[in-house]
């Protein structure tokens, strides 16, 4: 393995990190506003570790992935989520399913699961990003586990977010991203979940007069 | 003939879409309903076309998707049910220009008219594809539109349960249907119908027999079999009246189609003496009990969805002893049964949608369905009686209509039994014959009561007496099938040579030539010794008898002094509390079939309080049993849904539990698979 390609296989596992670091602040936070944040960071992150992979492979595609990870989920779902924070009378989320402490444990434990399961798959893969696939699938784990940990529908609209960071960071590490046509639709599919997610939360807002999605309960007869 | 199929399929695709593009109700009716027409008449030519052409026609398209391509393929048996479609579909489609009038305002008409278009169009497809995936979309899309045709009307109270039923009843159907495809394709290693008719080796005995039974409960769930009948008597009258017929005209004849296709051609004709006997058996019954249970109905159209059922029962006995004489190599009698079963398929559809058609006149005219609260309408509703007339003397086998020479070519399929080579089946049919015979003599008082009760006598309500003459383009529609019966009873000579095309290749023999002897003018069964007989003369017969009469009534009463007063009156004034009731009409047969019929009869008498021989009050309530439903079918459901109740533990309705639940299989499964 040349020198470059090692360096380069470094630097892409330190993105890789730092998306996984990301996600566990989101999980430690309280403030609405800053899980959105931290969000953004992660995408940028994220967008980041895709231009890396571009530069160092030479797939184009790439580059253009990344750019529209920095438009749509950097730039834009941020900036919805906000005007949607702005309109809500909650700015914290004081209860949650799992406390805090109990949830970066679990989080701790899903990371392990993750590099226990992908542990055979690994050698296997010649890509100089393999090993960013056992932080990815920590990614969707650890994004799923916000969704059921947190009761706001704004930070389980964020932890849906992360999972798809996850996906994303996935299928770049295990097959340098996914064709460019499929990658246009997830983007698509993406802004418009997050759009719809939008106005559910307004929805919600009227109806029950919060946003925990625990009082959906109600509409069971 | 491509050039044919074209333009029907662009009639009915133009028929579909064009309306939704205006929102103008009398321009969306024209053009929905004229597209609908014009594929008629598109398919009418086609269906003859297809059952002289020499060799089918195919057309393929492929696809995509593993195992699935758009073939169609336009063979004798394909052509002769486009045929029936196409002319039940221009009728149907013509009468609706008037109709759907009704539904202004409380429905879009143009949404109605557009899936009244995709449903011809669906139902024409299925006969026409020739591979298993295609086949099986196009059952659901005519299953679905059909679906959402009943439903139209779901504002009125019972007509969203009725769909639903006939929903679930239409996808158990389905399933079975699904088994019987996945089960050639096995052997066939594909899911053409070209490698269901030929495969690389034939299926082994087993999982032919399995096939038969699949098929005869998936179709036989669409065709109204006893005991998979019961949503017809919801789900047809829940209907707008052109769709109804539709539905029990020619959609529950689709099942019919499948049924030959998939014994006759996929299995090439080769199987045991009991699956002819299997069908047979379970048309006598359906045709006994449709027949019985439709006495019973005072809801017109109730009372018609339950003749269809009575109607299917006739033609798979025509077809099972078909069967049964196929399985014994008497072709030529295979071919006879065939043929009856397939007349009676082509009568039943005219005669039936005619019916529901004047049904739906009726109900037009006088806003109800209650036969009770009619009477006295031939007077109002000439024209609507005279057709409704014809379809009632079809329907009851009368001679010389339709209903009565393919009804006449089943018993005589059923008697000719004396051919076969078992003492069983020899005993069997003529048995047969007699459930047959006992469900024409109750068709018949049934349809007096239908007709009777609603256009004789005087009005029993304000509804009936108000009623007017319905559109003439209702009147069209329903004029053109009533000729198509008049046609199909006095002119087998032209018929039989268009089904002797259809059952030729699927039997090995042609038979036209020996059912229609002296140039076509006397229909025999094969054997002219055996017996014969022949509309056109019957019907001279009949008028000229009553001409005759007539002529010797005038030449004696000659002279004699003439009085005119009311008939039965005897000398009181008539009015309609002294008339006869549906129910009193068919009290007789009520008490003699009480084991069938479980009836529930309640008398409540209130007296005035000075003489017990004064009643003040009197109310009287009866109704009977539907004992498949009792018995089988609500078991069932709550079996169902006692389970349902227990699983409904898991499902709190918390949208974290639910994660959850995702989450948990996830990483277990992950888990596992690493």
């Amino acid at each position: 393995m040349s020198e470059s390609t090692h360096l380069g296989s470094q630097l892409v596992n330190l993105c890789s990190v730092l998306l996984l670091l990301s996600c566990f602040a989101v999980v430690a936070q309280r403030r609405l506003s800053a899980c959105v944040d931290l969000f953004a960071l992660q995408s940028f992150f994220l967008a980041t570790t895709a231009a890396l992979v571009a530069f160092l492979t030479g797939h184009r595609h790439i580059y253009l992935a990344a750019a529209l990870t920095v438009v749509v989920k950097v730039i834009v779902l941020p900036r919805i989520l906000r005007k949607v924070i702005e309109r809500l009378n909650v700015s914290r989320e004081l209860v949650m399913n799992i406390n805090i402490p109990a949830g970066l444990l679990i989080c701790g434990g899903l990371v392990v699961v993750a590099f226990f399961i992908t542990q055979p798959i690994i050698p296997l893969g010649y890509l100089l990003t393999r090993d960013s696939l056992a932080i990815a699938l920590a990614i969707i784990l650890i994004g799923f586990f916000t969704m059921i940990a947190r009761k706001k529908a704004v930070t389980q609209m964020v932890g849906f977010l992360v999972m798809e960071n996850g996906v994303f960071l996935g299928t770049t590490a295990a097959a340098y991203g996914m064709p460019l046509i499929v990658e246009l639709g997830v983007f698509f599919d993406v802004l418009v979940a997050g759009l719809i997610a939008g106005i559910y939360t307004h929805r919600l807002q009227d109806a029950f007069d919060s946003v925990d999605t625990s009082e959906l309960t109600a509409l069971k007869e | 003939m491509t050039t044919l199929l074209t333009v029907l399929l662009a009639c009915y695709l133009l028929g579909g879409v064009l309306p939704l593009c205006t929102s103008r109700p009398s321009l969306q009716t024209i053009l929905a309903h004229s597209g609908a027409a014009a594929a008629g008449v598109a398919g009418i030519a086609l269906g003859l076309l297809g059952l002289f052409a020499a060799q089918p026609l195919t057309l393929s398209v492929p696809s995509n998707i593993p195992s699935l391509t758009f073939a169609l393929r336009l063979d004798p048996l394909a052509a002769f049910f486009v045929l029936t479609i196409s002319l039940v579909g221009l009728a149907a489609s013509i009468y609706a220009y008037g109709y759907v009038r009704e539904f202004t305002g409380r429905v879009s008409v143009g949404l109605l008219g557009s899936l009244l278009n995709g449903f011809l169009l669906s139902m024409t497809l299925v006969v026409l594809a020739d591979n298993g995936f295609f086949f099986l979309i196009l059952w659901e899309a005519m299953s679905l539109l059909s679906y959402v045709l009943v439903v139209t009307d779901h504002e009125r109270p019972g007509v969203r349960e009725a769909g639903l039923f006939y929903l679930i009843m239409t996808h158990v159907g389905t399933a079975f249907i699904i088994l019987t495809f996945v089960i050639f394709s096995q052997e066939a290693g594909s899911f053409s119908f070209d490698d269901f008719r030929h495969p690389d080796q034939r299926l082994p005995e087993g999982l032919r027999s399995i096939a038969f039974f699949t098929a005869l409960i998936g179709f036989g769930a669409k065709a109204g079999i006893v005991p998979l009948h019961v949503w017809l008597p919801y789900a047809h009258p829940a209907a707008p009246s052109h769709i109804s017929a539709l539905m029990s005209g020619v959609m529950i004849k689709t099942a019919v189609y499948a049924l030959i296709r998939v014994y006759f051609d996929f299995l090439e004709g080769v199987f045991p003496w009991w699956w002819g006997f299997t069908v047979l058996s379970v048309g006598a019954l359906s045709a006994l009990l449709g027949v019985m249970y439709a006495l019973m109905e005072h809801d017109l159209k109730s009372l018609l969805a339950f003749h269809s059922v009575e109607n299917i029962g006739i033609i798979l006995l025509g077809i099972g002893a078909g069967m049964i004489f196929h399985t014994y190599g008497l072709h030529e009698l295979a071919a006879l049964g065939l043929l009856a079963g397939l007349y009676h398929t082509i009568n039943h559809a005219t005669f039936k949608a005619l019916l529901f058609l004047g049904a739906g006149a009726v109900q037009f005219a006088t806003h109800t369905r209650d036969i009770e609260e009619y009477g006295g309408l031939l007077r109002r509703m000439p024209w609507t009686g005279l057709f409704f007339l014809i379809g009632a003397v079809s329907i009851a086998a009368l001679p010389p209509t339709n209903g009565f020479v393919s009804e006449w070519l089943v018993f005589q399929s059923l008697f000719l039994s004396v051919q076969l080579p078992t003492l069983f089946l020899k005993l069997m049919l003529p048995i047969a014959a007699a459930i047959l015979a006992l469900t024409g003599a109750l068709a018949l008082a049934c349809f007096a009561k239908a007709f009777g009760m609603s256009f004789l006598a005087q009005p029993r309500s304000a509804h009936a007496r108000q009623a007017v003459e319905v559109p003439l383009s209702m009147r069209i529609g329903m004029g053109l099938l009533a000729g198509s019966c008049v046609v199909l009873g006095l002119a087998p000579m032209l018929i039989v040579p268009l089904l002797d095309r259809v059952t030729g290749p699927l039997t090995g023999v042609a038979i036209s030539e020996k059912v229609l002897a002296l140039d076509g003018w006397v229909v025999a069964p094969v054997t002219v010794e055996f017996s014969s007989i022949s509309t056109p003369v019957l019907a001279a017969l009949l008028v000229g008898g009553g001409l005759v009469g007539l002529l010797i009534a005038r030449w004696l009463g000659k002279g004699l002094p003439v009085r005119y007063s009311r008939t039965w009156g005897c000398g009181l004034p008539l009015t309609p509390r002294m008339e006869y009731t549906a129910t009193g009409f068919v009290q007789p047969i009520k008490q003699v079939f009480e084991t069938i019929y479980q009836p529930t009869v309640k008398l409540e008498r209130e007296f005035l309080e000075q003489s017990k021989y004064f009643i003040r009050h009197q109310r009287f309530e009866f109704h009977i049993e539907p004992i498949f439903e009792t018995y089988m079918y609500r078991p069932v459901v709550t079996k169902l849904l006692a389970v349902a109740e227990r699983l409904r533990v898991i499902q709190v309705g918390s949208l974290h539990l639910y994660l959850t639940y995702i989450f948990v299989t996830l990483v277990l499964l992950l888990l596992w698979a690493g």
